[in-house]
């Protein structure tokens, strides 16, 4: 499966918001609103779901869909 | 003290969601107990309980909120929106640093607690839902419903046991007579029936255990009682002074203008057995109220139903009364949907705001024979009676006395 679509869908499915609230160029915080908590468990559930190791540094309310997919493709490609 | 407004109800319970329903099914004396089926409590010494099954069909929650709260606050939330409606307010068009919330609750939030332990003994840290930490504690529907509506203003949880939610709505009265606030929204809110609430309740030892005819259990002030059955949900008002209620054209349901609170003060768990403080607490509310006694037309029970509690309960009422206590209608309806804890209360005031509302005082199911004779006890079905002036009794652990004076409103 496509990681963007990865990403998308594991956040869908944890944040129980709807796939087209999720813009890909768009902060978290701007296109659904994410709070702190809920950052804490998508990083989680995104380590889970693709085997690798996030910080909670690299991926936060700024992170757009398009940047937490190039962070996961560089730690999936090492 | 001057006395409160009350301007909408809003009950979430076994006996129904919405105060038409839960009238409806009290006015009837029907009982909502019956055996857990939320887990196999089989194997607990009381396994029995008022529960409410389809809360998500009562709710505009979104599912992403529901995840990260425990159902006490699911419950406190459809029983503000209830009680919001009922008192035809939109809190858009309120200043939200004027509006408080005051909530009882005795417990706190365990089916969300005890799954994400289970999960953090199970998977480690990383199993634990980080809304774990906000969702289990007693103050979290008070946080819940803050955040839902945007209110800011200022606002408690009284955590009292059982007197929890009687105590909440007391501490608002006082709150809104010092005119800091314009509205506040106060009851409370339990969910006792989880597999580790419920073991706390039957280590506490006054459940009963006719677990083989679950609506024939709770029976207070029967000679034949063991102990009470526990239930779930939420009991939220509308809170508002006098004038500002005049000043919108509202009429008050019902109003606050009594109450008081009084501590046994003798052991870690049990109630004095002479009632005194609780005699007290009942004297201290009329006198708030500047009410007497003659005035008084119902009261509402606390009504454990062992024979510490209640006859303490029944020796209070004789010593405050006396011969007129043989003619004040008092009964306990909660024996119909179970006992609420710290939501028990604020549901008991709500029931007697609506037997005002309708002259009715509503019964007590299942006592056929009074252990303690000397009270006029509403049996089997609800009477006629108008009630202008009416006392709410809610006791918790360790001796706790809390008393409220409520009066018929002009709705």
């Amino acid at each position: 499966m496509e990681t963007k679509q990865k990403i998308k869908e594991v956040l869908v499915n944890l944040l129980k918001v709807k796939p087209e609230e999720l813009k890909d160029s768009v902060a978290l915080q701007e296109s659904i609103g994410v709070d702190s908590t809920e950052m804490v468990e998508s990083v989680i559930a995104l380590e889970k779901a693709f085997g690798v190791k996030l910080s909670p540094k690299e991926i936060t309310k700024s992170s757009s869909i398009d940047e937490i997919e190039k962070i996961i493709q560089a730690k999936l490609a090492k | 003290m001057d006395k409160i407004a009350i301007t909408g109800l809003g009950i979430v319970s076994p006996s129904g969601i919405d105060k038409r329903q839960f009238w409806a099914n009290i006015k009837a004396g029907r009982s909502f107990i019956k055996e857990i089926t939320r887990f196999d409590a089989s194997k607990y010494p009381a396994h029995i309980a008022g529960q409410i099954d389809e809360l998500n069909k009562y709710s505009n929650i979104s599912e992403r909120l529901l995840k990260k709260i425990d159902a006490f606050s699911h419950m406190a939330l459809i029983a503000s929106e209830l009680a919001l409606k009922d008192a035809g307010i939109d809190i858009k068009n309120e200043d939200p640093n004027l509006v408080g919330i005051f909530l009882g609750n005795a417990i706190g939030g365990w089916l969300y607690a005890e799954t994400e332990l289970r999960d953090l003994y199970l998977e480690g840290r990383e199993g634990v839902s980080p809304y774990m930490a906000s969702a289990w504690f007693p103050a979290a529907p008070q946080g819940q419903v803050s955040i839902y509506y945007g209110i800011k203003g200022f606002s408690k949880t009284v955590v009292a046991d059982r007197a929890s939610s009687l105590m909440a709505l007391g501490y608002a009265r006082k709150v809104l007579n010092k005119n800091k606030l314009n509205l506040i929204l106060s009851g409370g809110m339990e969910a006792p029936v989880t597999p580790y609430a419920l073991l706390c309740c039957n280590t506490y030892g006054s459940l009963s255990k006719n677990n083989a005819h679950p609506q024939n259990a709770y029976r207070p002030f029967d000679k034949r009682r063991d102990g009470c059955v526990i239930g779930e949900g939420a009991g939220i008002v509308v809170l508002e002074g006098v004038a500002r209620v005049n000043k919108r054209g509202a009429k008050p349901l019902a109003y606050i203008s009594g109450y008081a609170a009084t501590c046994d003060g003798a052991d870690r768990i049990n109630c004095s057995s002479d009632g005194k403080e609780l005699a007290r607490a009942i004297k201290l509310a009329l006198s708030d109220a500047r009410a007497n006694i003659d005035e008084i037309d119902y009261i509402s029970l606390d009504g454990l139903a062992t024979d510490l509690w209640d006859d303490s309960e029944v020796k209070a009422i004789k010593s405050v009364f006396g011969a007129r206590a043989r003619e004040i209608p008092v009964s306990c309806p909660k024996s119909m949907f179970g006992n609420l804890l710290g939501a028990s209360g604020a549901v008991d005031m709500i029931t007697t705001i609506l037997a005002m509302e309708h002259s009715l005082a509503p019964a007590t199911l299942n006592l056929d024979e009074p252990a303690a004779a000397g009270l006029n006890y509403i049996t089997k079905e609800a009477k006629e009676y108008k009630i202008n002036k009416a006392l709410v009794i809610s006791r918790g652990r360790g001796g706790i006395n809390s008393v409220l004076l409520v009066e018929k409103g002009e709705k």
